[in-house]
């Protein structure tokens, strides 16, 4: 047998082997991603029921469950005009010029548009419809708070990491301490922040809100619109802090001592050495930190569930409500799609800016 | 010989450890609930050794608890035997429970309120047994009303009259002060509130009986306006946060004047530890312009699934938990209202809880929520109309504007005709 046949037979084999040894780890995959996840892209086309009866029928939609979810649609809105001037009336309170109702103006057939928002545009007024103005209102929230919470979990996070990678006494207590926040169940802490948030002086913050004299202890933080999203983003912020340190601090160990004592050696500052040495080397550990908590947050449920109820949705807690509240599988699932496409976004998007592939 | 009989003996606890029937109730855990179903349960396992009832608490939020019930059905879950369902509930979930008539029901429906069994009826099928009833009712404090000389509010106005008046005095001495609390969050108990505003003052029931959406009209929007005026005024703006457990702490701790609420309320506030105790009386909510006031049918019931695994055995424990006896203690402890007609003329209960008697009337005249026409979307038509309303409450949009949304959501949802009438 010639010796090269050998070595071809050999390699053969061991490419078997590696197909037989990867082999559990694709089956589960399937079993426990891919299979899930094609249910849901399966479901979000049809009209099935959650929980329904044995002899209920489902049939298939095609894309409707998305449409009833992103149609939008903007319209003019017209001035009421006087009958005998012709001129545009003016509300005598406010001093604007009036419009029409915009429930008047959205199409109601084949399918209705229900009012998102108003805004003016080159002395026009328009109204934007949409078919499910909650939904994308609750897109809309979800990536307020995203933005916001990562924005301030980076930051803070960065500030305790930097401060529990110095040497101090009782570091190692310190660092562990400062978890606890992330340890907490988060349905257990979103109800603890509840309770502080209550809107009588039994609540911890109007407790000293009023007794600093700033309040009269009555605010209501969780019913009142502008202040709904920060205390939900502060209570995240509170929660997640520790685990952005955590990431972060880790990419802090990894940077060498000697670059410092380089550093100053070359008589670079404290300061200088903190911009020049320090956020480049741990750019990728921040890279990391940020695609973790920017998923995690697109994707958050509890602390809007637990706080807001139906009074205020995040996409995974409206995706809950259709789902449980309404029972609109189908409708669910595609939402479910949606928060899928949207993850895959960002993170497609982050890989490529921060160059965290290349590593 | 010592031995073998040891082992003889672990061998019979074996036997019956073996053949011991286990049952799960899940039940609601607002206020003494929970003490309640735990105690009935005790008392079943006495009667009966062979069996074992075990019992699951379940979130207060009414949808909450439907959502957890939803998940058991979608997977066809033998886990929960007999279910606590809503007065709102047998008709979008009849499917999943078995027929109580079949499990000797037929003798027993007779002694219940005729309006809760035809409530319950589902093409023929008693889907549940009716466990206690519960109406929307007006809590006041006898002693406020009889400090600032006042009578018991008979209308919204003077509600709002004398509320206002209280808390203006109250203030004073009490910085957290209210005058009047209620159900405002935007869930299920804001459906049954709103609905006893708008039935009082000729709004009609949302969804009429016969399938015609009534909501658009200006009676309606009138007082849902009304109702926004409370808000920051007699009532705290966190009313708009607030269910029935989150108003009940506001009251029971002295803070407020009146408050609406079902009956469970009265006998907590009655107990040794409230500092209300024997200062507060229960009358009908205050009228509209209809001249009457009106009450929301609340209430739970007692359904077997059908999914169980002992459905004769489940339907037993049913049975048991809403006999006379249970339904009895139940009043006489926590003043429950019974479903049993002739409990109503039962002394020991009119001892524990008088406004019993004196409130019949409006136990059997109360206002259904319009679940049967709508089933199987009654949870969706709720949300919707309890959406609409909170918007209103919370200054988002005016209640014509909203109501008017509303009415066409709901024509979408139902396929129901909108009557739109402003």
């Amino acid at each position: 047998m010639p010796r090269k046949k050998r070595i071809v037979d050999l390699a053969a084999r061991e490419q078997k082997l590696s197909y037989k040894l990867i082999a559990p780890a694709i089956i589960v995959l399937i079993l426990v991603a891919f299979y899930p996840l094609f249910q849901v892209f399966y479901t979000s086309f049809t009209d099935r029921r959650f929980a329904a009866g044995v002899d209920e029928e489902v049939s298939f939609i095609g894309f409707e469950n998305y449409r009833s979810l992103l149609g939008v649609t903007i319209m003019e809105l017209h001035t009421v005009d006087d009958p005998d001037t012709g001129e545009a009336t003016i509300d005598p309170q406010t001093g604007k010029v009036v419009y029409e109702r915009a429930i008047r103006v959205l199409p109601r057939s084949p399918v209705r548009y229900r009012e998102l928002m108003q805004f003016s545009f080159l002395g026009k007024r328009y109204v934007v419809g949409a078919r499910d103005p909650v939904f994308l209102t609750a897109v809309w929230n979800t990536l307020l708070f995203t933005f916001f919470s990562v924005f301030l979990e980076t930051l803070l996070g960065l500030g305790v990491a930097l401060v529990v990678n110095s040497k101090f006494r009782a570091r190692g207590a310190m660092r562990a301490t400062m978890l606890i926040p992330w340890a907490v169940i988060t349905v257990v802490s979103a109800r603890i922040w509840e309770w502080m948030f209550a809107s009588s002086r039994a609540g911890f913050f109007n407790m000293i809100l009023n007794r600093l004299g700033l309040s009269d202890g009555q605010t209501s933080f969780l019913t009142t619109a502008s202040l709904q999203l920060p205390t939900l983003i502060a209570v995240d912020v509170w929660k997640t802090t520790p685990f952005m340190a955590l990431l972060i601090l880790a990419g802090l160990q990894t940077i060498p001592n000697e670059l410092y004592e380089a550093g100053q050696v070359d008589g670079a500052g404290r300061i200088r050495q903190f911009f020049s040495i320090t956020l480049p080397l741990l750019k990728p550990a921040i890279a990391v930190a940020l695609i973790f908590r920017t998923l995690d947050a697109l994707r958050v449920f509890d602390v809007f569930q637990v706080i807001m109820g139906n009074r205020m949705f995040s996409m995974a807690s409206y995706n809950y409500y259709q789902l449980i509240g309404n029972r609109n599988m189908g409708l669910a699932s595609a939402i479910g799609v949606v928060i899928f496409i949207f993850i895959a976004v960002f993170a497609v998007i982050y890989i490529r800016m921060m160059g965290v592939d290349k590593e | 010989m010592k031995k073998l009989l040891l082992v003889g003996l672990a061998l019979v606890f074996a036997l019956v450890a073996m053949a011991q029937i286990t049952i799960t109730v899940a039940t609601g855990a607002v206020g003494i609930e929970l003490e309640l179903a735990r105690l009935a349960a005790q008392m079943y396992m006495d009667e009966n050794p062979g069996v074992t009832v075990r019992v699951l608490d379940t979130p207060d939020m009414v949808q909450d608890r439907l959502g957890l019930y939803l998940q058991f059905f979608e997977a066809r879950s033998p886990e929960v035997d007999v279910y606590q369902i809503d007065v709102i509930w047998p008709g979008d979930l009849a499917e999943h429970f078995v027929d109580l008539y079949e499990y000797g029901a037929a003798e027993v429906v007779d002694m219940h309120f005729p309006a809760i069994v035809e409530n319950n009826t589902v093409d023929g099928r008693l889907i549940g047994l009716p466990w206690f009833l519960d109406a929307g009712l007006l809590f006041y404090r006898t002693d406020l009303l009889e400090k600032y000389g006042l009578d018991v509010p008979q209308t919204w106005e003077e509600l709002e009259e004398y509320a206002r008046i209280i808390q203006q005095g109250e203030r004073a001495t009490n910085p957290d002060f209210w005058g009047f609390v209620w159900q405002g969050n935007a869930y299920e108990g804001l459906t049954c509130d709103a609905l006893e505003w708008i039935a009082s003052n000729d709004g009609g029931t949302i969804i009429s009986p016969d399938g015609v959406i009534t909501i658009a009209n200006t009676s309606a929007a009138e007082i849902i306006e009304k109702a926004a005026g409370w808000v920051g005024t007699i009532s705290p703006t966190g009313v708009l946060g607030m269910a029935e457990e989150s108003s009940r702490a506001v009251w029971q701790a002295g803070n407020a004047a009146f408050m609406r609420n079902w009956g469970y309320a009265y006998s907590l506030g009655m107990a040794d530890d409230s500092v209300i105790k024997g200062k507060f009386d229960v009358a009908p909510l205050p009228a509209g312009k209809s001249g009457a006031g009106a009450a929301t049918l609340g209430g739970w019931q007692l359904a077997v699934s059908r999914y169980s695994r002992n459905p004769e055995v489940a339907a037993d424990v049913a049975l048991f938990l809403a006999s006379y006896e249970m339904q009895k203690m139940r009043a006489v402890d926590a003043s429950y209202n019974p479903t049993i007609m002739d409990l109503y003329f039962d002394e020991d209960v009119l001892e524990a809880t008088p406004f019993f008697g004196r409130l019949y009337d409006v136990f059997i005249n109360t206002v259904a929520r319009p679940s049967t026409v709508t089933s199987p979307n009654y949870t969706e038509a709720s949300t919707l109309f309890f959406q609409a309303v909170h918007s209103v409450l919370s200054g988002r949009t005016d209640a014509e504007s909203a109501l008017e949304e509303l009415a066409l959501d709901l024509e979408d949802l139902t396929g129901f005709e909108a009557v739109i009438d402003f």
